[in-house]
């Protein structure tokens, strides 16, 4: 896709803009986003991504709705609108006090807002991530199938409780 | 100096080995972790700091992964004993530039450190020689499990590890290769390399990390985000990603020993070999660009007068705050170049 503001480059910067319910896309490449405060800081060899949600911040401040500017965490008391201006969350609670705005902005910096690595309770971790037990939920059982096959059975049964386990572990059967 | 004499003037994880060992400096893999029931640190009462470094140290030695290691309190640190922290890269800028009451835990063979009170309560990281992505991983969960045991990692089903900038929410997981590209960036492809891997959500730093300047054309690569894939696919992510670089530089290497270029690319290697063998003062910086061509030459072949392990120790040991540790005093700027220069003439013989 070429950048919608020279016309020249690839664009590589997206940036989607909510205001007044008015959805706004723009694509930009490296250039004429940093000439709009949201370089990758390409030009310079070394950038690093909390620089664009920085500069962003703040590109996105005057926009905030007054809802918005008065929100606060329940548990640190951090206001949403300094979270915009400093790219730092208060506590582990900020997490849940602006999930939906959060969730927004995941998408954005991760292009996902959903964790699918391990999970973590009660100070145990699980073996395995829900996508990694899938994947290999998918490649053991085509090794059953071929070990059914070749009649190898010894091997197929073990197989079959490593399906069963793994079922279990990425949520599917 | 009391801390720098507690470590060893020779480092495990810059010994070469792995596949591409004259590419592929060293591996590294870091969680950022939060406690459960504190603010982030910046947000933190300093009591609560002091209680978080007492719980966390405690954890580290605990864990039984930091035996005969290294337990060091930043305020407790002076101007060159950071530096000295941070070039070893166990510490970064900001964790030793901090007032807050931060830490660090080193293992004895410097290959685990936890920093605490940096941006999060805990980075966890290993660090491992050569090219070593699932060796560093493995390492880094076994560290990660330890410490996840003993305390109450903030966690939550939706974004996974909770840390106080978004960039790092998710499996909080940073995998990075320190790798040396000196014939991308003499060519001028580089601009072109850091754009592309921005589009594999891959980010390209300075050799110390975030917000550095590339030195001697070594480059930290790592990925830019760390929600919606597992741990694995991170890893396997990232090996493609140096793999491909690694053909990108290889073919830059074949070109420059092509045609008119060959003789332009000797040229330039003999020449860095000879200021690094006569020089009598020699700055960090040029001492970085030239062993860089210097490393290029002995990688295409040419006799360097060293092997891959000793360009490591070496471009390690250079370091402002080594060459003072090396020297076992502080070190006017103009001495430490003088003392640059006679010990690189030493070691190129």
């Amino acid at each position: 896709m070429l950048c919608e503001e020279c016309h020249k480059a690839n664009a590589v910067v997206f940036l989607k803009l909510a205001v007044n319910n008015k959805v706004t896309e723009t694509h930009l490449c490296p250039a004429c986003a940093a000439r709009k405060g949201m370089g990758l800081g390409l030009e310079t060899g070394a950038f690093n991504i909390s620089d664009i949600v920085g500069n962003m911040s703040g590109y996105f401040k005057d926009f905030l709705p007054a809802e918005r500017r008065t929100l606060r965490c329940g548990g640190c008391g951090l206001k949403y609108a300094d979270f915009k201006e400093t790219g730092r969350l208060g506590c582990p609670e900020c997490y849940s006090s602006f999930e939906p705005q959060l969730t927004e902005l995941m998408s954005r910096i991760h292009g996902a807002s959903q964790h699918t690595g391990r999970a973590y309770a009660g100070g145990a971790f699980s073996k395995l991530s829900k996508t990694e037990a899938a994947r290999r939920l998918t490649e053991t059982r085509a090794e059953l199938k071929a070990a059914v096959a070749r009649e190898d059975f010894e091997a197929a049964a073990r197989l079959r409780d490593s399906i069963k386990e793994l079922g279990a572990r990425s949520g599917r059967h | 100096m009391d801390v720098i004499k507690a470590f060893r003037p020779y480092v495990t994880w810059a010994n070469a080995r792995g596949a591409w060992p004259e590419m592929i400096f060293s591996t590294r893999v870091r969680f950022a972790r939060n406690l459960e029931g504190f603010s982030f640190p910046n947000r933190s009462e300093p009591r609560q700091l002091a209680e978080i470094r007492r719980l966390a140290m405690r954890a580290a030695r605990e864990s039984g992964l930091f035996t005969r290691g290294h337990f060091i309190k930043t305020e407790a640190l002076s101007g060159l004993e950071k530096r000295f922290l941070v070039e070893r890269h166990h510490v970064s800028h900001s964790l030793v530039a901090s007032v807050l009451a931060s830490a660090a835990a080193v293992s004895n063979d410097e290959d685990l450190s936890v920093m605490v009170n940096e941006e999060d309560h805990l980075r966890l990281q290993c660090l491992t020689a050569g090219f070593a992505i699932e060796e560093a991983f493995r390492s880094a969960l076994k560290l990660d499990e330890a410490l996840g045991r003993a305390l109450p990692f903030a966690y939550g089903a939706k974004f996974g590890f909770l840390t106080a900038c978004p960039t790092n929410v998710g499996t909080g997981m940073r995998v990075s290769c320190l790798a040396h590209l000196p014939a991308l960036s003499r060519l001028g492809s580089m601009a072109q390399v850091l754009e592309n891997l921005s589009h594999l959500g891959v980010t390209a730093r300075g050799i110390y990390g975030e917000g550095t300047y590339v030195l001697g054309d070594f480059y930290q690569i790592s990925n830019a985000t760390c929600l919606g894939r597992s741990e694995e696919e991170l890893c396997q992510n990232m090996d493609r990603v140096i793999r491909n670089l690694i053909r990108q530089e290889i073919a830059a290497r074949e070109a420059m020993l092509k045609g008119r270029l060959k003789l332009k690319t000797e040229d330039a290697v003999y020449r860095a070999l000879g200021l690094l063998k006569h020089a009598r003062s020699l700055s960090y910086e040029e001492f970085m660009q030239n062993i860089s061509l210097a490393r290029m030459g002995a990688a295409m072949g040419w006799d360097m007068g060293l092997d891959f392990s000793t360009f490591n120790q070496v471009t390690l040991l250079m370091q402002p705050a080594h060459i003072q540790a090396a020297a076992g005093r502080a070190l006017t700027p103009e001495e430490r170049d003088a003392f640059r220069a006679e010990y690189t003439r030493k070691k190129l013989g």
